[in-house]
């Protein structure tokens, strides 16, 4: 039966850690059992890559040393390997026990966890009662988006991509070139800012509109990464929130609650309506247009003519 | 991307048999519930570990492989030589690893109405963690979270379930734009980019879930909380599940109105030509849907049930006959039929996320009525 994976890394890092002086690759084989078992030395050599690839995600710093006789030897050293001294009181534990269980995305969850795992090793306060003055909250970072996993390595690694993106009123996708900066999610949906290579200017996607497979670019970027990448201020733009104008409508008692809650001055007519200032940004003609009519637009006349527009569309069905 | 995917099993066991090596070390007999517990896995995941630990060490040949092994109840290393102290030393921070926990860690500090000694106690950790994770931490900065909550909402409920007692709520449901009072005996808050109560619902007497920025008005009351013994719902599954017994709605949008099947919980999005969805979802109450045929405008309609276009329809007439006894009427736009001022709302060239302002996103604007009536509805069936 072939020798479980996490048998073979776990030997192998065991063996780089264990060592004081480079290992070659010959006497790593001869240590280790499933290297042994490899059959070829082509598919040794794959196999051992690979392995010391994945030690690598998990944190291992391997170096490489050619000894004087041209050998190259392999070893993890213990002042690159070790973590640093790190103490922690019960309440900064609990609260780490707390974060590591938020993310929803397998890759990132099981780094949680290990993260959480290496403190626990390293001394880590065990919780009394686990979570216990926490339980009543849960905070969970949703990742639904297939696109989330391969921007968040390019991102890290600084590598170019290339994906098709549907814009929001396109008919059809199309591809874009484009340089990651930055995941953000906001109000539970992934937002990618990156370079537009095609557009030579910032841009930010919206992953869940990103089709297909997200394919990595071989180069390096042309443009600078900005230090600080402001993904939500773009998109509550888009959402409305930033509002430089006012609008006054009259909105039937009672009714429309959200309309009151965002209002700057609400004056009751006694007629049955209510008239209301509300903060007019963009995406407000769309949000009125729900209430029906409960709700008239009475100035500016540009976000009346919107909404009569849209309640026209309907009214044609 | 390059490299095939890989079973994470593998790497997350590796992982966790790393840090087993160092923790079982300082702890000869630790017990398999209490290292099960700090590492955060099921026993049967511990025992797993301890199956292939025997078979790991510096050589697989004569003595240096890990003689550990446990009776089930208590776990013994025999050989703790086989291993050089310094190589079973904690290890450093993997980048995915500190990204992981920094940008959880970051994300739930900045919800509004955290207890303050918990904010402190995560920002305190934070930079720990980050000072420990050394250049590996810098990674973290390319992810950010932000849930959103509503401040002074959250800590009243955060104080009910601490004290146990009721809360007293006016809620706002955007199904049938109105106010409702209850009371409820709240039993977690849960966020999801927005922050949810899941409670029991006095007045409903049955498990509801409120959003927060939807709650009006709140008071913690004198009286008690006592919350039935429910199970948890599994947070890893949707907050909304379709209900097989639920009327159909079938609803055609152009490519403007996509955002649908983003917002919408629904059994099917059928492609259609020139980017348009057929979307067929289900809903116990397609009444509270008059909202989304009224926002869709010419981005899409409803297509059964008749009652609810019809609906929409006349809603719309009754709304523009208000603005025809307006002094001076309505004009007529310059552009008649089809112009296209309002169907684009694209507010720049960017490729970005419009129908960021098609959903639900605005704090209590959005066409969300739909989901949270699904949910009440699929909690009452528990």
């Amino acid at each position: 039966m072939a020798i479980a994976k996490a048998e073979r890394l776990m030997n192998l890092a065991l063996c780089l850690l264990g060592t004081r002086r480079p290992l070659s690759k010959r006497e790593l084989r001869e240590s280790i059992e499933a290297y042994l078992e490899a059959g070829s030395d082509d598919s040794f050599n794959r196999m051992f890559e690979r392995d010391k690839d994945d030690l690598r995600e998990l944190g291992l710093v391997i170096e490489t040393v050619e000894s004087l006789d041209g050998e190259i030897g392999y070893l993890a050293r213990r002042d690159s390997n070790r973590l640093p001294p790190i103490t922690l009181d019960a309440e900064e534990a609990a609260a780490l026990g707390l974060a590591a269980k938020v993310w929803q995305q397998a890759r990132l969850a099981g780094a949680a966890s290990g993260a959480l795992q290496k403190l626990r090793a390293a001394g880590l306060p065990e919780d009394v009662d686990p979570y216990g003055a926490h339980s009543a909250l849960e905070p969970r970072i949703p990742v639904h988006e297939a696109a989330f996993e391969p921007l968040m390595l390019a991102c890290r690694d600084r590598r170019p991509v290339v994906f098709d993106y549907r814009k929001a009123t396109a008919a059809r996708p199309e591809s874009r070139n484009v340089e990651p900066w930055a995941l953000e999610c906001w109000r539970g949906h992934w937002y990618l800012a990156g370079f537009d290579r095609d557009r030579g200017a910032e841009r930010v996607f919206r992953l869940s509109r990103i089709t297909g497979r997200v394919r990595s670019r071989s180069g390096s970027y042309t443009a600078e990464v900005p230090d600080v990448v402001t993904v939500r201020e773009t998109v509550a733009s888009w959402a409305g929130e930033i509002a430089d104008r006012s609008a006054r409508i009259r909105l039937r008692t009672g009714a429309g609650y959200p309309l009151r809650a965002k209002a700057t001055a609400v004056r009751e007519l006694g007629d049955g309506w209510d008239e209301l200032d509300i903060p007019y940004g963009h995406g407000l003609d769309a949000w009125l247009v729900e209430f029906g009519p409960d709700v008239v637009v009475l100035e500016p006349a540009e976000l009346r003519a919107d909404v009569v527009d849209r309640l026209r569309a309907v009214a044609k069905g | 991307m390059g490299k095939p995917a890989r079973p994470a099993n593998a790497i997350d066991q590796t992982r966790r048999m790393l840090s087993l090596v160092t923790y079982l070390r300082e702890r000869p007999g630790a017990r398999v519930e209490d290292v099960a517990r700090a590492f955060g896995i099921t026993e049967d995941e511990l025992i797993s570990d301890l199956d292939v630990l025997p078979l790991c060490g510096t050589s697989f040949r004569g003595g240096d492989l890990l003689d550990i092994d446990t009776d089930g109840e208590r776990i013994w290393w025999h050989n703790p030589a086989a291993l050089a102290a310094e190589a079973a030393e904690p290890l450093r921070l993997a980048a995915d690893e500190a990204t992981a926990l920094l940008v959880a860690a970051r994300a739930v500090a900045t919800l509004p109405g955290l207890r303050e000694g918990d904010r402190q106690a995560l920002l305190r950790a934070t930079a720990k963690v980050e000072t420990a994770a050394g250049e590996t931490a810098g990674a973290s900065s390319r992810l950010s979270v932000t849930f959103e909550s509503e401040g002074g909402v959250f800590a009243d409920v955060d104080r009910a379930i601490s004290e146990r007692r009721r809360l007293w709520i006016k809620y706002y449901s955007p199904a049938r734009d109105e106010l409702s009072e209850r009371e409820i005996d709240p039993i977690r808050l849960v966020s999801v980019g927005h922050t949810y109560v899941e409670a029991w619902c006095r007045r409903s007497e049955a498990r509801r879930t409120f959003r927060l920025d939807r709650v009006a008005e709140i008071k913690v009351l004198d009286e008690p909380s006592a919350p039935p013994e429910i199970e948890l719902r599994d947070l890893s599954e949707a907050l909304v599940q379709p209900a097989a017994e639920d009327p159909e709605v079938v609803v055609e949008v152009g490519p403007g109105g996509r955002w649908v099947a983003e917002y919408y919980p629904h059994d099917s999005a059928e492609e259609l030509p020139e980017g348009g969805l057929r979307i067929t979802l289900r809903t116990p109450d397609p009444a509270s849907l008059r909202r989304l045929a009224l926002r869709l405008g010419r981005d899409g309609r409803i297509v059964a049930p008749q009652d609810l276009a019809d609906a929409a329809r006349q809603a719309a007439r009754d709304a523009l006959a208000a603005y025809d006894e307006l002094p001076g009427g309505y004009d007529e736009p310059d552009a008649g039929d089809g112009g296209p001022r309002s169907v684009h709302d694209e507010p720049s060239s960017y490729g970005g996320p419009r129908s960021a302002h098609g959903g639900p996103r605005t704090a209590t604007g959005g066409p969300l009525g739909v989901r949270e009536r699904r949910y009440d509805r699929q909690e009452q069936g528990l």
